[in-house]
């Protein structure tokens, strides 16, 4: 069998995947004509830049410092006491800055552990059926019956407390979703024409996998990945109020949890702003959500 | 909860793979269920106590009451030999069930106790051969309680108590334990009825700690007709001579406790310490006790509605939840104005405890006696310390630790200062190049041990801040605290943080976690072994309370304190907050069956 | 019909298989040692032995593991070593107070969010709409701990509407005690709901019956009460009764805040005390109350509906 050139490759996939581009670049189009989707990936842009200038220790460094007697109410005298002070008169404008930077690198680091996974192993079974499949539809549906705050729990347990414990259970048990959708996916696309004319010149498995299919369903990974991010943001505040959550640096769990008491005596700005902070990122995931799926998912156009 | 549960699944829920069905497939409406529950709600006394408990209750069976929290629940329902008394200080004994102090053979092992006469059991169904009625307390109960508490079966926390220390029974529980079954009806050499109001006790050696643990909640004492008739639900339905009986429960969560109509005799103090009479305490002496007709105990898990509940009047007392402390508490220690305004008082009490950081006392660099190693742990405790946690993590609800013995325990020497307790880098610093490290050169980091909860976490930093100082680094690996318990037992790490509460008033208590014999897994998980503390502390053991043993306590505690096996942390301080309309709160964390004492005045409550 | 459903039940058990296997694993091998929390701080080196033995951890995994499915079989988890109760005791009793939360809190969510899913279905693309999904969205993005903590201090404490905490058996005491968990419940809920019945009605217009319906003349409310709610029913229904057998695991964060002794707070004491065998059962219990809801849709699809091929 002949070795197919680079420009016989992209020929094919000129040829073949006319479908996926368009469906990529109208959805795209119709993206931009949305003004809130647009303003909803401001604010996740703005919350990405917020992180890393907070991890780069350029903004809200030191945040355990005492700016301010303790639970100091929010005041306009300064930046940081716009939000007030916790019970160690430590900034709570930083503290919600530092929380932006666990959050977002749960949401990160969490997708990209699990992207990869559903993807693979959703392709595998799709692509190839048999008795892959079936190993891998017993993984996934196996997983998905054991409750995932308990999986998350014994993982965590297992590996130690701590943002590494974290990251590493969100990714491995958010997987499912896309798998199942990838899966389905391809056991639609393998037998489509355009996969049928790459194996006629001789694609190997691999490059139909990854070269030709996978482009024509990676809508479906952009909408999932929305999902599971704003999931693993919300799952953390989960892990860090039962006390299994980040440890020794603010997050918004650990701030929520921090305001339980102190709501008692009127202290609500942590808890307002820690809820705010996770509010606004949560809602921008939500509609961009929304908005991906209708732009993308030919299937629910018309919809919103 | 669905949302928590499925928090992957809900947002992702698949929407392209719903199906049409038919709208002829009717909703199971019949799912609602809401329990028949037939009887009324009795009125509530006015006078009834409400408290609160932060952790659920592990059961009311005596034998397995190892925490504070159903020690005092326990406490409501059964009884022992002894109790302590409500208002003295320091701690003293006082008969419960017994007659009076026992008799004690002039070798000092043998006690004999006298059963106070006419004390019945709770009526219940259990008592089948009198229809019902409670039958009277004998000698012959106490045998059978002690021999469940070293029923291998049971498998008792607080076997401790007697293993090795009475004589027989723990060749009684070896051979339960080969034979797969307790026999009950095997004698205990040293555990006799000698009639029925007479119970002996022979103890291997003298110990001036035993009475003690006659009073503590593994030792109270059951009927056998109950935990036969209930079997594994016994911890479910307590019988016992107490001044409760429980009228409603669910179990773990809540319990009602009714005044026991056939309570015995007892009455209220009328003596305390000085100043408790200017306190009010003894405006209720020689009344009959239970002061209350019912308690109610509400397991309250989370901080904010027991907080919440206490400011509205809802619980009569409240422990103060732990970070919720500067609400209630002025910077001066004393009840903040706000909650003052209400008639709410706060109720201090040392918590008798001791934390501290051990050393892996088998460990080849930090632990041993070695000069070398010796000097290394004290220019660690130089070091690392505890005084900026008293602010920063107790809130100033604690005191500097010179050594092993808490204030509050007979033994303790307010005069000690330990040498190597407060910073001093200096000679830190000196001991350290002494000891072959200068400034940390040639020393790997440290493993310090730790729990993941935040106080632990940062408590960590802090130190790992303060050994940068001396240029020793830590290696902080933190866990949940079952697992920490388990790695601290098997050595896993060179260095970990720990703190003891007493379970008697006696400094014993605390020297008895430096004794070798003690060794991990036991309670020296530091493994600290010295023969000189060791033959201090076989010696003190036998001696009565005097200035002889509070002698030799303090030349073990100068001993500890040389060697370095701990870094010495603090001693805590209990605070609760009272309503006005609740009477004779006074703290003590031995008494479990305090309850009894406490008045409500509900002319007081608005 | 019944030999399709016998065969989904029995393409059940390799995933039963595989949870049980899971949840040996995880609490098993990772869990650490419960030997050493039971033996208590006064602990020796024998009487760890004797409860590793006791309790059978002496012995190899695959008899233990068998042990663990007999335990599953029989449904008796023996006794908890942490709160000295029969576990299986602990789960019934925990059921009643979760269903009396879960159930008012379900069927209140599900009816509401059905009328108000159709009403903005009806009115899909107008103001009514917009704002609608906008709220939905808005509350979605609120944690439901940040609901608990307010409801509670202002709801309960500064309004005294409610009772702060606790649990009463017993008609109407109980109703009034879990009536603020249920309205947050309901709250917290109610955006998910929205959204997805929504959804399933929009599906149903967007039909060819239904084109040809409007095409054929016939005015849009009679379309929409006629085909569309009729056929929108079916995915609605599923989505109820997939929901139903999870209902008994209750809610654990609500159960602890409002002291609701309830499965869910059982649940987090065992993990807090590493119950191990509480914890086993149930994560057990809730993965095959899970495969029973799958399996139970699975089979209400083709029962009513039966143009799905019994393959």
């Amino acid at each position: 069998m002949k070795e197919l050139t680079a420009a016989d490759e992209a020929n094919l996939i000129e040829f073949a995947v006319p479908e996926g581009r368009s469906l990529m670049q109208d959805g795209l189009r119709r993206l931009k004509k949305d003004k809130l989707a647009i303003a909803c990936i401001g604010i996740v842009i703005f919350y990405a830049l917020v992180a890393i200038l907070a991890k780069l220790g350029v903004i809200a460094t030191p945040w355990d410092v005492k700016v301010a007697g303790s639970y100091s109410p929010p005041s306009f005298q300064s930046l940081p006491l716009i939000f007030g002070t916790d019970n160690f008169g430590y900034s709570v404008f930083y503290k919600v800055i530092q929380g932006a930077r666990v959050s977002m690198s749960v949401g990160l680091v969490s997708c990209m552990i699990s992207t990869p996974i559903g993807i693979t192993l959703g392709a595998l079974a799709g692509y190839f059926g048999g008795w892959i499949d079936e190993v891998v539809v017993w993984l996934f549906t196996t997983l998905s019956s054991v409750p995932s705050i308990m999986l998350l729990i014994a993982i965590v347990f297992v590996l130690g407390k701590g943002l590494g414990a974290i990251y590493f259970a969100l990714g491995i048990t958010a997987w499912v979703s896309l798998c199942r959708v990838i899966r389905g996916e391809f056991m639609k696309h393998k037998t489509r024409d355009y996969v049928l004319a790459a194996e006629s010149v001789g694609a190997s498995h691999f490059s139909r996998v990854f070269k030709h299919i996978l482009p024509n369903v990676s809508h479906f990974v952009i909408i999932d990945v929305s999902i599971q991010f704003m999931s693993a943001i919300k799952a953390e505040v989960i892990l860090s109020f039962l006390g299994i959550g980040v440890q020794g640096q603010p997050s918004w769990g650990v701030m929520i949890d921090d305001a339980k008491l102190e709501l008692s005596r009127g202290a609500w700005w942590q808890l307002a702003a820690a809820t705010m902070a996770m509010f606004f990122i949560v809602l921008a995931f939500n509609i961009l959500g929304d908005a991906l799926r209708d732009a993308l998912d030919p299937k629910l156009k018309g919809h919103a | 909860m669905r949302l928590q549960l499925t928090w992957g699944d809900i947002a992702a829920k698949d929407i392209t793979m719903l199906r049409r069905l038919r709208a002829s497939a009717l909703l199971p409406l019949s799912l609602f269920i809401l329990s028949a529950c037939t009887h009324a709600k009795k009125a509530e006394p006015a006078n009834t106590l409400h408290i609160a408990s932060p952790a659920k209750i592990k059961g009311l069976d005596p034998v397995q009451a190892d925490d504070l929290y159903a020690g005092d629940e326990v406490s409501r329902p059964y009884e022992g030999l002894l109790q302590y008394h409500y208002l003295k200080r320091p701690y003293v004994l006082v008969p419960a069930l017994a007659e009076a102090l026992p008799i004690v053979s002039k070798d000092g092992k043998t006690y004999t106790f006298k059963i106070q006469k006419g004390i019945l059991f709770q009526d219940d169904p259990c008592f089948k051969e009198t229809g019902g009625k409670g039958r009277e307390l004998t000698a012959d109960d106490f045998v059978y309680s002690w021999k469940r508490l070293a029923d291998p079966k049971n498998n008792s926390p607080g076997f401790w108590i007697f293993d090795g220390k009475v004589v027989g029974i723990s060749d009684w529980h070896n051979a339960a334990q080969k034979a797969g079954t307790a026999d009950y009806s095997k004698p205990i050499d040293g555990l006799k009825a000698i009639d029925r109001y007479t119970l002996q006790i022979t103890l291997t050696q003298p110990s001036s700690q035993f009475l003690y643990f006659l009073a503590m909640p593994f030792t109270y004492v059951v009927p056998h007709e109950a935990a036969e008739f209930y079997g594994v639900e016994f911890a479910n339905h307590p019988v016992g001579t107490g001044p409760y009986r429980l009228t409603e429960s669910t179990p773990g969560s809540k319990y009602v406790w009714d005044r026991n109509p056939t309570f015995r005799m007892e009455r209220y103090p009328s003596e305390g310490e000085t100043g408790d009479q200017a306190a009010g305490y003894l405006a209720d002496a020689g009344k009959t006790l239970p002061l209350n007709d019912r308690v109610v105990m509400t397991v309250y898990e989370e901080s904010q509605p027991q907080w919440l509940s206490f400011m509205a009047g809802k619980l009569d007392l409240s422990g103060i939840p732990k970070d919720n402390y500067s609400q209630a508490v002025s910077a001066s220690k004393e009840i903040n104005p706000e909650l003052a305004r209400k008639g709410i008082r706060l109720v201090k009490s040392p918590g008798l405890d001791v934390t501290y950081e051990a050393f892996n006392m088998l460990d080849p660099v930090v632990g041993g006696m070695s000069p070398r190693a010796k000097m290394l742990r004290q220019a660690i405790s130089l070091a690392m310390d505890h005084d900026p946690a008293i602010e920063l993590f107790y809130n100033g609800r604690a005191i500097s630790a010179e050594g092993p013995i808490p204030p509050g325990i007979s033994g303790y020497d307010p005069a000690f200062k330990n040498p190597y307790r407060h910073e001093n880098i200096a000679r830190a610093k000196d001991l350290l190049a002494k000891a072959g490290y200068p400034d940390g050169k040639g020393l790997s980091p440290l493993v310090y041990l730790s729990t993941s909860s935040s106080t632990d976490r940062q408590l960590s930093e802090l130190f790992s801040k303060m050994l940068a100082n001396i240029g020793v680094t830590l290696d902080v690996r933190t866990s949940s605290w079952p697992e920490f318990t388990a790695s601290i037992k098997q050595g896993k790490g060179q260095l970990w943080g720990m703190a003891w509460q007493a379970d008697y008033p006696d400094a014993e208590n605390f020297l008895q976690l430096l004794y070798s014999k003690n060794a991990r897994p036991g309670p020296n998980d530091a493994a600290y072994s010295n023969p000189e503390f060791d033959r201090l502390y076989e010696k003190a053991l036998t001696l009565p309370d005097g200035p002889q043993r509070t002698a030799i306590y303090q030349q073990m505690v100068k001993i500890a304190a040389e060697d370095a096996p701990w870094v010495f942390g603090v001693d805590r301080l209990i605070f609760d907050v009272v309503h006005p309309w609740t009477k004779n709160v006074k703290l003590n964390i031995f008494d479990h069956g305090w309850c009894k004492y406490v008045k409500i005045d509900p002319s007081l409550k608005k | 019909m019944i030999s399709y459903i016998l065969r989904k039940i029995v393409s059940t058990i390799p995933t039963l298989f595989g949870v049980t296997f899971l949840v040996f694993i995880l609490f098993n091998i990772a869990g650490g040692d419960p030997a050493l929390r039971i033996a208590g701080k006064y602990a020796t080196a024998e009487r760890i032995a004797e409860i590793r033995h006791q309790h059978g951890w002496d012995q190899s995994l695959p008899l233990q593991y068998t042990h663990f499915l007999k335990e599953i079989v029989t449904f008796d988890y023996g006794t908890s070593d942490v709160t000295h109760q029969p576990v299986r005791d602990m789960i019934l009793g925990g059921i009643g107070p979760s269903l009396s939360l879960t159930v008012p809190a379900f069927f209140l969510t599900t009816l509401i969010a059905i009328v108000i899913g159709l009403l903005v279905a009806y009115f899909r693309g107008r103001w009514v709409d917009k704002v609608v999904v906008i709220g939905c969205v808005l509350g979605m993005s609120i944690p439901m701990l940040a609901y608990i903590l307010f409801g509670q201090y202002f709801f309960a404490y500064r309004l005294g509407w409610f009772p702060i905490h606790g649990f009463e058996m017993g008609f109407p005491e109980q109703l009034y005690s879990v009536a603020l968990p249920v309205i947050i419940w309901v709250m917290v809920s109610l955006g998910y709901d929205v959204r997805f019945y929504r959804t399933a009605v929009l599906e149903e217009t967007n039909q060819d019956y239904v084109r040809t319906a409007r095409a054929k003349g016939l005015a849009e409310p009679r379309v929409f009460l006629k085909h569309v709610l009729k056929n929108s029913m079916a995915p609605i229904i599923t989505n109820v009764v997939i929901e139903i057998p999870l209902l008994i695991m209750g809610a654990f964060l609500l159960e602890s805040f409002f002291g609701i002794p309830g499965i869910g707070g059982i649940t987090i004491d065992a993990l807090n005390n590493s119950d191990f065998q509480v914890l086993k059962a149930m994560t057990v219990l809730q993965s095959f109350l899970l495969i029973f809801g799958n399996t139970m849709t699975d089979v209400l699809y083709v029962w009513v509906d039966p143009r799905v091929k019994l393959s």
